[in-house]
């Protein structure tokens, strides 16, 4: 009975090869070293009979093991030993490669374990030492023994195996850090990059790049770049020119529609290849200059082009600190604005300010001066700093000259419109300034400070409206230009200063009425405000009463210049159907009033212009030629081919208010043409003929009635 | 009651014994001890609950053996339940199953001891 429960060595020889066949098997399902290890020392004790073990594994890029798994033994005595590769048993078996049995006692660190034999085997990566599997005190029924040959190279065979998977995990883990590694770095980079294989459809892509094609995505990876980019026909040109060609390819500002965004990129395409020097795909790499154009665009509003560039171009202009130089310092200010705004409605005062600072800013830029501030209604611009040059204090002048004079044209548009014009006074001085960026690292301005920024603000107060004051310092630097024209003020004495300052006043072209400008400007004010629903009473006929007028004009040998206020009458004849249709002349003759006062037109000549206005009134009442004239011109069409098509108009224009049978309007036309006659001989000669024969026409039309 | 030992229970005269950790030399030690002593009080069925050994050495199962012999002399019996797949596999192999039963539950081996 007894030998038959004898445990006879073909039983653990049979056990150790399924243990063996078991770790063989199992090896190459984990994937994680620390269970890997765990697996290999636990089942290698159990199929060796040993009472407990370690597995030391080295530490990357060092010649230090440290414990990759222990079984049944109490490792809290090895704490803080250092296991060096090239020292004690383990260097031993750095060098010989091999499994053996050895005397725990011989070795100073592992006697700690109060173990008292051990059998080591070697984990191997190639030929170089990575790591050792240590099992401790063979059990036997007799006691503890030392571990025999056979274990020796049943245990060489297990870490054989065992370093095998080993060496695959770490391989795996070093490829999936490597790839951890490139995707974050792919992931944190600012420059949109996405790659394709051979067959063209994008297989990696980064955030950045998802952001720049505004796709999501699960809607690019997969996809042919030419399914991606179907909306960037050179996009996909350079992409497989890199494929066809295998070259690098650069393009810059390219613009790039991606699902409803535009974005400018700067683009560079490369060939992807193996490590053979196979082409396996491409890389696309995109910088998108969205955020520098934001940039630009943000700054471009304080500061000119010339200015951004510089400052991009070299950052140490954007240090905290400041230094002492020359500078011309601008200031300008609305006259009466305070007033003026009490009466507009706070958005008509923010609309009014945007589109003035709008129109003057440009005029600072184009003469490279930096908006330094905007202080409620005024300008303060700075020319030489942080840059300067020998036109600075030129261009300053030409600035406020351009200023002034860009703000007539403004103001007929806004009197026009009848809104209050804007008058501004403009200060210049040029001096010393300390210019740098102050502030904190948070909110810094580029500015500059000083008594000579003072004075020229003082200077600013000084100047009425429409005027240029500049100091003498500035005219000293501009004198010698043809160009400027000054008139010499008396001296002024300024807050802040003890002697009076000298002073001149810039002299500027101030245009006298521009009767042009005038047409242009009424003509956009009717298109925008005729009642839509007039047929008759539309900017067509004012123009077509504006053309007949000059036309008539000439050929009654009118001068030129009284043409050009004919003409202006004609354009204004019919404004007063804006406001109000039945007495519209009346009303029309009052706009003329109150906007050429406003437009510097000579107050002599404004009543020539609202007595052709109300000349025009039916029935039509001219008192001297010139309204002749005009009311010729609005009645032209009443012997013209066009007649009936402007009549029908009239018509229209009439049913608005009140319906008319066929009859009741032939009957006024008749009654109308019979009581009409032109004043003018050119219009007589012209049209009575053809105005008989449209009379002749409804008095047979209404006989058929 | 050593550390491989968690617990020692009854249940319709069965003596159940919780291990674990190693069954080895100690290990296998100190089942026996339990067995004997238990054995001295006049139990002859017992039942391991191996939830927690998750591996044994032929020196642990020889100790089994040996206490397959003792029980044997007493007309008694021992059985085994929630086994890892090695150690089921190393009883196999170790012929420990033509002496003893590994059971699947423990009603299971209740039911047959």
């Amino acid at each position: 009975m007894a030998s038959e429960f004898n445990i006879n060595d073909l039983q653990l020889k049979y056990l150790e090869l399924e243990t063996l066949l078991d770790i063989t098997n199992e090896l190459n399902s984990f994937d994680q070293i620390s269970v890997l290890l765990q697996e290999i020392l636990v089942k290698s004790c159990g199929v060796l009979n040993a009472s407990s073990g370690l597995i030391l594994i080295e530490d990357d890029n060092s010649d230090v093991l440290h414990i990759g798994a222990d079984f049944n033994i109490d490792i809290s005595v090895l704490k803080g030993l250092i296991f060096n590769k090239r020292k004690g048993i383990i260097s031993e078996i750095n060098e010989s490669r091999k499994a053996r049995n050895i005397e725990i006692e011989d070795d100073s660190f592992l006697s700690k374990t109060q173990c008292k034999f051990g059998l080591i085997a070697p984990f191997l990566d190639k030929k170089n030492l990575v790591g050792v599997i240590i099992l401790f005190d063979k059990e036997s029924r007799l006691g503890l023994s030392p571990f025999h040959d056979a274990d020796a190279n049943m245990l060489s065979a297990i870490a054989t195996q065992a370093s095998v998977a080993y060496n695959n995990i770490k391989l795996i883990e070093n490829i999936k850090e490597a790839k951890t590694f490139n995707d974050n770095v792919m992931q944190s980079i600012v420059t949109g990059v996405f790659t394709t294989n051979l067959m063209g459809e994008i297989n990696h892509i980064n955030r950045a790049a998802i952001a720049i094609i505004n796709l999501d995505k699960e809607n690019v990876l997969g996809n042919h770049y030419e399914y991606v980019f179907e909306s960037n026909e050179y996009i996909t040109q350079l992409i497989t020119k890199c494929e066809l060609e295998s070259v690098t390819i650069s393009e810059s500002q390219i613009l790039l529609e991606c699902n409803g965004k535009s974005t400018t990129v700067n683009i560079s395409v490369s060939p992807l290849m193996n490590d053979s020097n196979e082409p396996i795909g491409s890389v696309v790499a995109m910088e998108d200059l969205s955020n520098l154009d934001k940039l630009k665009s943000t700054f471009k509003k304080y500061v000119s082009k010339q200015i951004v560039d510089q400052l991009l171009e070299n950052d140490e202009m954007l240090n905290l600190g400041g230094q002492e130089q020359e500078a011309t310092i601008l200031f300008s200010d609305i006259r009466g604005f305070t007033s003026m705004s009490e009466t507009m409605a706070p958005n008509e005062v923010v609309e009014t300010l945007n589109d003035y600072f709008n129109l003057m800013i440009e005029i600072i830029f184009k003469y490279n001066g930096t908006l330094d501030k905007i202080i409620g209604d005024a300008l303060m611009v700075i020319y030489g700093a942080p840059n300067s040059t020998e036109q600075d204090t030129e261009n300053a002048v030409l600035t406020a000259i351009e200023m002034q004079e860009k703000l007539i044209q403004f103001n007929q548009d806004r009197i026009i419109n009848l809104k209050q014009p804007i008058k501004i006074g403009i200060g210049i001085n040029r001096g010393k300034v300390i210019s740098g960026n102050i502030g904190s690292k948070q909110q810094m301005n580029f500015t500059v400070i000083g008594d000579s920024v003072n004075l020229a603000s003082r200077l600013c107060s000084v100047a009425a409206a429409d005027e240029i004051i500049v100091s003498g310092a500035v005219w000293k630097k501009v004198k010698y230009l043809k160009s400027f024209k000054s008139k010499k003020l008396t001296p002024v004495k300024v807050k802040g200063k003890v002697k009076p300052i000298e002073i001149k006043e810039i002299q500027y072209n101030r245009p006298e009425f521009q009767y042009e400008l005038a047409y242009e400007k009424i003509e956009q004010f009717l298109l925008l405000n005729l009642p839509q629903q007039y047929t008759y009473h539309t900017i067509d006929h004012v123009r077509d009463v504006v053309i007949q007028s000059e036309r008539i004009a000439k050929k009654e040998k009118i001068d030129k210049s009284i043409i050009q206020d004919i003409k202006l009458a004609a354009w204004l004849h019919d404004v007063g159907y804006i406001w109000e249709p039945q007495r519209h002349e009346a009303r029309g003759a009052e706009y003329a009033t109150a906007i050429l006062n406003e437009m510097k037109f000579p107050k002599s000549k404004i009543s020539l212009i609202t007595g052709m206005i109300m000349a025009t009134k039916i029935p039509q009442s001219p008192k001297n030629h010139y309204e002749q004239i005009i009311c010729d011109a609005d009645l032209d069409y009443l012997g013209r081919d066009d007649y009936d098509t402007n009549s029908n108009n009239l018509l229209q224009e009439i049913e608005l208010v009140k319906k008319l049978t066929p009859k009741e309007w032939l009957q006024i036309q008749e009654k109308f043409l019979k009581a009409h006659s032109y004043f003018t001989t050119t219009t007589q000669k012209l049209r009575n003929q053809n105005k008989n024969i449209v009379l002749n026409k409804i008095q047979q039309q209404l006989k058929n009635k | 009651m050593s550390d491989f030992i968690t617990s020692i229970k009854e249940n319709n005269s069965i003596v159940i014994i919780e291990t674990n950790g190693y069954l080895n030399n100690v290990g296998g030690e100190a089942v026996s001890a339990v067995v004997y002593e238990k054995m001295a009080q006049g139990q002859t069925k017992f039942l391991i609950n191996m939830a927690a050994t998750k591996i044994v050495n032929s020196i642990g199962v020889s100790i089994l053996i040996e206490i397959i012999e003792k029980l044997q002399e007493v007309n008694g019996k021992i059985g085994y339940y929630n086994l890892a797949p090695i150690v089921a596999k190393t009883f196999n192999i170790m012929g420990l199953t033509k002496y003893s039963t590994v059971y699947e539950t423990e009603e299971a081996a209740v039911n047959d001891l």
